[in-house]
């Protein structure tokens, strides 16, 4: 019919036009992608872009480029499916444990019914218990149990030089609170448990004491129950989830700090809660990406929307590095060997180095292997050196497993100080009373 | 309608020409079929280049996750073999050379060699008690005693490198923290020792320069508790019965007759023992250490050992041999203040415990110490951070998991909870929380039968 409307020649005129045009678009259409592809089309992306999208839709991977996650979710095996607990729905309260209202007096008769465990161990040092912890499995990768050792020996020699008793946990307490959310249950349970404990001191594996000699200054803290690092514009200003860390952080024994964790873990339950929180935070909180709830978007979260509540006894320190970003500081040590010394604590020696992002016990960080590794020899054995100095020893270089003598051995060994000063220090003193 | 089926049926050009035309178009259609074919194989193969290039997907069906964990695993990989391999080579033993390059020369014995070597482990001390005892006077508050109790510090290690089975260093970890348990538990401070303070008392040998270098470091300490790192504690309530040792100054585990009426290799186990702050240990100490120097003088002093005691293996001198060795061949001047301690498990050889821990949670309860309720159980010849050891693998490993568990119940226990059994890393609640956790504190006792 067509053929009648226009005639043969005309149609197959129209034909080879019609597979010109086809050939014409496929090439443009080409021409298009590959220099997409090259020189990038900005805001319509690359391919690379597209692809990174599609791989992160389907694969739900949190990226925290400057938070943390220190334990991996535990992935459901066939033996874990019948005690995995049943997700939680959005109507049903989590609660952590029975409520405590007299948590103050009940402690206060315990501590005055058992003198020989005071809560303070000096006028103004208070009994501090640091609680760190990691997986019961095996790393997934071969060599992040070597750096998870290497980690609580650095946290073992820290404690040991300034007094603090260690708790290095191994147990996952409540398996609805699991990954970042599992310190809540541990925290709760010890501060119970230890009612000789003034201040509970929570520290990532992930951290390394990086200042041997640095005490923490224990009479600001007095009137808080609460102490992260952090700044109080970033938080109560601009409402930035990066605005604190709870990497590391103090939290006093007592009925404030009780209250406060019951608080704070409503947002963690797995499943639908924490997806929904999730949901909530990144539109309340600035930068934050989308991902579920974690500890430390809430704590913000919480802070900012409860401020009257809670402000007032938490400090938000920044005078030193409670906590401090690995990525600011560790090309940097030698410069500090070189000016500085032990004892500051702050930008110019850094008390705690924070390898946050590098997961070094599971396969993927958010930074290079390689990079996290070797910077995590150099923070080790930044810290380890102020510790071999008291025996006479350093390493060789910071890069060195090896060490090298400094100091000659003598037949009066009693008369010779160490450098810093750490074998005996007076934050190590003992109170002197008839004991 | 039939003109169309006509003109349908007439030819499949549509140009309605009849047949003539058929079998030119014929030839021209498998022509431009095959053009066409050419064409599209030909985009087809342009347009997986552009996409390799840009995406850089080699494989189109989304493997790459595989691909990008190979790299990652190749990855690591390599850095642990740059990590392993980070070593300076071997210091030379002066001897050495003349040992095995002229045979027909002079044959060094152990004595000559000792001398040559002229190994010491420092400058020597003669009056360290009394130093000590002057720095105490001036430091009060650095006390040899805390709440009535001596201090003791004590002092494990490994090597500072990542072990060559990755397993291992796992294990060295769940060690650690259960050390770290039972020193909260008992008041102990710990040192964790990763350097190598003396290349010459490489290997077992090295605590020798580092207890001598920790005592004369803290004088504040009372006893040097070394522990190696594959012994566990299994008896968390158990405490070391220090009165007991008054008038002693090194505690170690062992047996009395394979030690004096034997001279059996392992009448006594040097992976726990104590050493006291004091000057007789340091002279023990100069007198245990000239066996240790790698190299010709622990080659033959090796063969010295493995001639004169019973049952001992043709190998170098290790630490243990030679504190037997000495203790046994100078009875007389050290014996009367060595305690060889054998009423509780102060070292516990794992194989006839690691089965019977169920019968114990049966029948028995912590504090004792003994074969009913081991102290330590210490993983002898396992060696997981290594690449051999004495026993199977899986036997240690699946063991050093249940004594791991066996101890950390007795820890889980002050806060309510179990594992869900001695191979289970997963827990359980065994007592409900309340809102008057004190009153269910003062109530614990950690020497109590424990309900699983």
């Amino acid at each position: 019919m067509l053929e009648r409307c226009i005639g043969e020649r005309r149609l197959r005129q129209i034909q080879r036009g019609v597979q010109n045009m086809k050939l014409t678009f496929l090439c443009l259409l080409l021409t298009l992608l590959v220099l997409r592809g090259t020189i990038g089309a900005g805001k319509y992306g690359t391919p690379q872009q597209d692809f990174i999208e599609l791989r992160q839709r389907f694969i739900s991977h949190p990226h925290r480029a400057l938070a943390e996650q220190n334990q991996p979710e535990p992935k459901p095996k066939k033996s874990d499916k019948d005690d995995e607990p049943p997700l939680r729905s959005l109507n049903d309260p989590y609660s952590l444990g029975p409520k405590i209202s007299d948590w103050d007096s009940q402690r206060a008769d315990w501590i005055h019914r058992h003198p020989e465990r005071p809560n303070f161990l000096t006028k103004t040092k208070p009994r501090v218990l640091l609680v760190t912890g990691s997986s019961p499995k095996p790393c997934e990768n071969p060599v992040g149990d070597h750096y998870l050792l290497k980690s609580i020996k650095n946290k073992i020699d820290y404690c040991r030089v300034h007094n603090i008793e260690i708790f290095y946990n191994m147990a996952l307490l409540d398996a609805e609170m699991a990954g970042f959310w599992a310190k809540l249950p541990l925290i709760r349970a010890l501060l119970l448990a230890h009612p000789e404990v003034e201040f509970l001191w929570w520290m990532d594996s992930d951290a390394m004491f990086t200042d041997m000699a640095f005490e923490l200054p224990w009479e600001r803290y007095a009137p808080y129950n609460l102490v992260m690092h952090g700044w109080d514009e970033m938080v109560y200003k601009d409402k930035n989830w990066i605005g604190l860390n709870t990497g590391s952080f103090l939290l006093r024994n007592c009925q404030w700090s009780l209250d406060l964790l019951d608080a704070w873990a409503p947002m963690g339950p797995k499943g639908p809660v924490r997806t929904e929180a999730g949901k909530i935070l990144t539109k309340t909180l600035k930068d934050r990406p989308v991902f579920e709830a974690d500890d430390q978007s809430a704590m913000v979260y919480l802070l900012v929307t409860q401020k009257e509540k809670w402000a007032n006894k938490v400090y938000l320190e920044s005078a030193y590095y409670l906590h401090g970003y690995w990525g600011i500081l560790v090309d940097r040590y030698e410069e500090m060997i070189e000016n500085y010394h032990p004892g500051l604590g702050d930008h110019r020696w850094p008390l705690v180095t924070h390898f946050v992002g590098c997961k070094p016990c599971g396969k993927f960080g958010d930074y290079p292997v390689e990079r996290c590794l070797k910077q995590m020899d150099r923070a080790f054995n930044f810290g380890d050196n102020q510790i071999l100095q008291m025996y006479g020893f350093t390493h060789k270089s910071l890069a060195s497993r090896r060490v090298r003598r400094v100091r000659n051995e003598t037949s009066n060994p009693l008369e010779v100080k160490d450098e810093l000063g750490l074998l005996h220090p007076d934050f190590k003193a003992v109170q002197h009373h008839a004991s | 309608m039939g003109h169309e089926g006509v003109g349908f049926k007439s030819g499949s050009t549509r140009s309605g020409l009849p047949t003539t035309r058929s079998r030119v178009p014929r030839g021209r259609q498998i022509q431009k079929t095959f053009n066409n074919v050419k064409i599209t194989v030909l985009c087809g193969f342009v347009t997986l280049l552009v996409l390799r290039g840009t995406i850089g997907v080699g494989n189109l069906t989304g493997s790459t996750l595989e691909s990008e964990d190979q790299r990652v695993v190749e990855d690591i990989d390599r850095i642990l073999r740059e990590i392993r391999t980070d070593s300076e080579p071997e210091p030379q033993d002066p001897l050495s050379s003349l040992y095995f390059v002229n045979s027909t020369a002079h044959n060094w014995t152990y004595a000559e060699a000792v001398e040559a070597v002229n190994y010491s482990l420092g400058p020597k001390i003669s009056d360290w008690d009394q130093q000590r005892q002057v720095w105490l006077s001036q430091n009060p508050n650095f006390p040899n005693q805390l709440l009535g109790k001596h201090r003791i510090l004590l002092v494990t290690g490994s090597p500072p490198n990542p072990c060559d089975n990755a397993i291992g260093d796992h294990y060295l970890l769940k060690s650690t923290k259960n050390k770290i348990d039972y020193c909260r538990l008992h008041g102990i401070e710990i040192v964790y020792n990763m350097a190598h303070l003396d290349k010459e008392l490489a290997g077992y040998w090295a605590k020798l320069p580092l207890i001598r270098k920790l005592m004369l470091s803290h004088p504040e300490i009372e006893w040097i508790w070394w522990m190696d790192s594959d012994a566990f504690f299994t008896d968390m309530a158990f405490e070391l019965p220090l009165e007991k040792y008054k008038n002693h100054n090194l505690i170690i585990h062992g047996y009395p007759d394979l030690l004096f009426e034997q001279h059996s290799w392992i009448a006594l186990n040097t992976g726990s023992f104590l050493f006291r702050n004091c000057q007789w240990s340091l002279d023990l100490l100069d007198a245990w250490a000239p066996m240790g120097p790698k190299g010709i003088v622990r080659e033959l002093a090796g063969k010295i050992l493995t001639a004169n005691l019973k049952g001992r293996p043709a190998f170098e001198a290790d630490d243990q041999s030679a504190l037997i060795y000495l203790l046994t061949s100078q009875q007389d001047k050290w014996m009367s203040k060595v305690y060889v301690e054998n009423s509780y498990y102060l070292h516990g050889f794992w194989a006839g415990l690691v089965d019977k821990y169920e019968e114990m949670i049966e029948q028995n309860h912590p504090g004792l110490g003994d074969e009913r309720w081991p102290f330590v159980t210490h993983f002898v010849g396992c060696k997981p951070c290594g690449s051999y050891g004495d026993y199977p693998v899986e036997r240690c490993l699946n063991s050093m998991e249940r004594a791991f568990n066996f101890g950390d119940n007795q820890v889980l226990r002050l806060y309510g909870f179990a594992h869900k059994g001695l191979v289970s890393p997963k827990i359980k609640r065994v007592q409900d929380q309340t809102s008057d956790p004190l009153q269910v504190k003062e109530k614990l006792d950690m020497a109590a039968r424990i309900t699983m």
